[in-house]
């Protein structure tokens, strides 16, 4: 709940403790959610002109609307969960952190690596799932019920793409983590 | 398992992995996941995110990006500062005008852009430093712009009211209505409040000059010519005709409510394109990122709270809870006051999505068999939420206006809110006394609802 406020970083910084074997990854995953962003920005706008036009067919041209609606949900579908792993990437996705300044900071620390745990643990089962189901709908030829009928892989796949890249986004922030915990515990032992 | 162990644990894993600071989307799923693989049959699992799809795939809950875009996009350009501006100048004879001034600025703004934060930030960022500057103390200011930007989620098309409707299973658009005319008892309550601590301050100013001969700011008298007055005009009508003109579309049966943001969201696209020139796709592309960062945390936390409750009721942890209240047999204004205490409490911690969405099937069956309407119900939690916006700890508006009046201390700008905190809870007791206040309107517009419980 915060639009308007805060200017949007360009690229987020590289976390220092991220282990180099991943930085590659983490790079390439900064590349596609960028180009992902630009592409939920136009699936935005076209939800918007698509709904647009509903009301004006309707009224100036008296044409059923019968695909608007889906078509537009379809798109903000896509928008929301291939953007997903974007929002994750600054931390954008916001928890109770109210209990942070209370703990001691080592106690903390692994507090950071459970949630990054429990997110990514959560969103690799949630890909796997999609990606099930898209296969389900692929090879059932499943559409909606409406009457235009628009086959239902398209969102099932965006979801599972979109679901998939968060994992993949989550779990490397995971080990940037649980790598800064490592690093501590063995520069408090030495 | 008993009932009781059972609800009692999934309250307690749910808080937990809350409190784990997760974000708040990632946790719900987990503990709803958790729950289907130790409780629920194996299937359920297999059609975990058949069902977030199905729940998300409504053209009701998929507008909420679409005005926030629109949000993004009015609360981005300088409409804010010229609404602000023309307000000052055409309050500017009325003792505390100044003060109604930022109150009428902050609803207007709000009505328009639907988001409490961006309200506080846009109106304030030229209000605040305006009213100090003209001698109305830090917390004064402060509580003005905090208590006015919380108008956005009460006066349509607020996102908050999009989910209760769905939440509710009740008529967006009567709910919208609803939202109006106590919007409109707010907004002449936070106009009172200023008029009244002007005149004191204004004493206090008065008594500190005779005392010692130092002329507060306040003491000057501001006047503008009508020529200044209908120079303001042209910069503000075209938003003021936009509120309108959405209005007309929904209310004039030419749009659904989701087609209504769609159109919003391109026509203020358009409207900051003319007046202020943004058009490049440099200028547009913050607003668009802006969006969709917020809709995407937002979607996807609706998404999740919509999985945490299927289970919740699949599990009959809802519905025991909600017939474990009804059972206890309180006086119904002790059942709503005890409903709205919780609101306020869970307002501490979570925002307002999250509040609706998981307390939805908990409260709403025991309020609807004590006879409460359900619309009046929206309007009251609306509020009460609104609240959970500028109470501390969390009062998230505080932290706004910390962020763009950095040297106002926090503890005046907290003084600052209370009062308006107390206004607020004086129009939810009003409201209760008198509910015509929130169904007068859609009663009106749209008939009497032929199913009143």
């Amino acid at each position: 709940m915060s639009h308007g406020i805060e200017i949007v970083a360009a690229q987020a910084a590289m976390d220092p403790d991220m282990p180099r074997i991943l930085q590659p990854l983490a790079r390439l995953l900064q590349w596609v959610n960028q180009a992902l962003v630009v592409l939920g920005m136009v699936a935005l706008l076209v939800a918007s002109c698509v709904l647009t036009y509903s009301v004006i067919s309707r009224y100036v041209m008296h044409a059923s609307t019968d695909w608007q609606d889906e078509a537009a949900v379809f798109c903000l579908v896509g928008a929301t969960f291939l953007c997903g792993a974007f929002v994750q990437s600054m931390r954008g996705h916001v928890g109770i952190e109210a209990i942070a300044g209370l703990l001691p900071r080592s106690v903390n620390q692994v507090r950071l690596v459970f949630v990054d745990l429990l997110g990514s643990a959560f969103c690799s089962f949630f890909a796997w799932k999609s990606w099930t189901l898209f296969h389900e709908a692929w090879v059932e030829q499943q559409t909606t019920s409406s009457s235009w009928a628009p086959p239902l892989w398209i969102p099932y796949g965006l979801m599972a793409a979109g679901m998939t890249l968060l994992s993949l986004q989550l779990l490397v922030q995971l080990s940037a983590t649980a790598n800064g915990l490592r690093k501590q515990v063995s520069g408090v032992s030495a | 398992m008993s009932m009781l162990t059972l609800g009692l644990l999934f309250g307690v894993v749910t808080l937990l992995f809350m409190f784990s600071g997760a974000p708040i989307s990632f946790a719900l799923g987990s503990v709803a996941v958790l729950f289907m693989y130790l409780f629920m049959p194996a299937s359920a699992l297999n059609t975990v995110t058949q069902n977030v799809y199905e729940e998300m795939a409504s053209i009701t809950l998929l507008s909420i990006p679409l005005f926030i875009l629109k949000g993004a996009a009015i609360g981005r350009s300088r409409a804010g500062q010229d609404l602000y501006a023309a307000m000052h100048v055409w309050m500017g004879r009325i003792p505390g005008g100044l003060g109604i001034a930022n109150v009428f600025a902050c609803a207007l703004f709000a009505a328009m852009a639907g988001s409490s934060p961006a309200t506080c930030s846009a109106i304030g960022s030229a209000g605040i430093p305006e009213m100090r500057r003209r001698g109305y103390s830090p917390g004064f200011a402060a509580g003005i712009i905090a208590a006015g930007g919380t108008l956005g989620i009460l006066l349509p098309p607020s996102i908050t009211m999009i989910l209760y409707a769905v939440a509710a299973e009740q008529s967006l658009g009567r709910l919208f209505l609803a939202g109006i005319f106590p919007g409109v008892l707010l907004v002449m309550l936070f106009a009172g409040y200023a008029v009244v601590r002007y005149r004191k301050e204004y004493r206090l100013a008065e008594a500190e000059f005779k005392r010692s001969g130092t002329a507060s700011a306040l003491l000057a008298n501001e006047t503008f010519t009508t020529r200044e007055k209908f120079e303001m005009l042209p910069r503000v009508v075209p938003f003021v005709l936009l509120l309108v003109g959405v209005m007309v579309a929904l209310y004039g049966g030419f749009a659904t409510p989701s087609e209504t943001a769609g159109l919003g969201a391109i026509l203020a696209l358009a409207l900051i394109a003319v007046i202020y020139g943004v058009w490049r796709p440099r200028d547009v592309a913050p607003i668009l990122t802006a969006t969709l960062k917020e809709s995407t945390m937002l979607m996807l936390i609706i998404g999740m709270s919509l999985l945490f409750s299927y289970v919740m009721s699949f599990l009959h942890i809802s519905q025991s809870t909600a017939e474990w209240v009804v059972g206890m047999q309180l006086s119904k204004w002790i059942l709503l006051a005890a409903v709205l205490v919780m609101v306020i409490l869970l307002g501490f911690f979570l925002p307002p999505v999250s509040i609706i969405l998981m307390t939805a099937p908990i409260i709403l069956p025991p309020l609807k068999a004590a006879g409460f309407d359900l619309i009046w119900f929206g309007v009251l939690m609306t509020i009460v939420m609104e609240t959970g916006l500028i109470h501390p700890p969390v009062g998230l508006n505080i932290f706004v206006i910390k962020n763009i009046a950095p040297d106002i201390p926090l503890k005046d700008i907290i003084w600052g809110v209370v009062p308006f905190v107390a206004l607020m809870l004086f129009a939810v007791v009003l409201i209760c006394i008198f509910p015509g206040i929130a169904t007068a309107l859609p009663d009106a517009v749209m008939g009497v609802a032929a199913t009143k419980p």
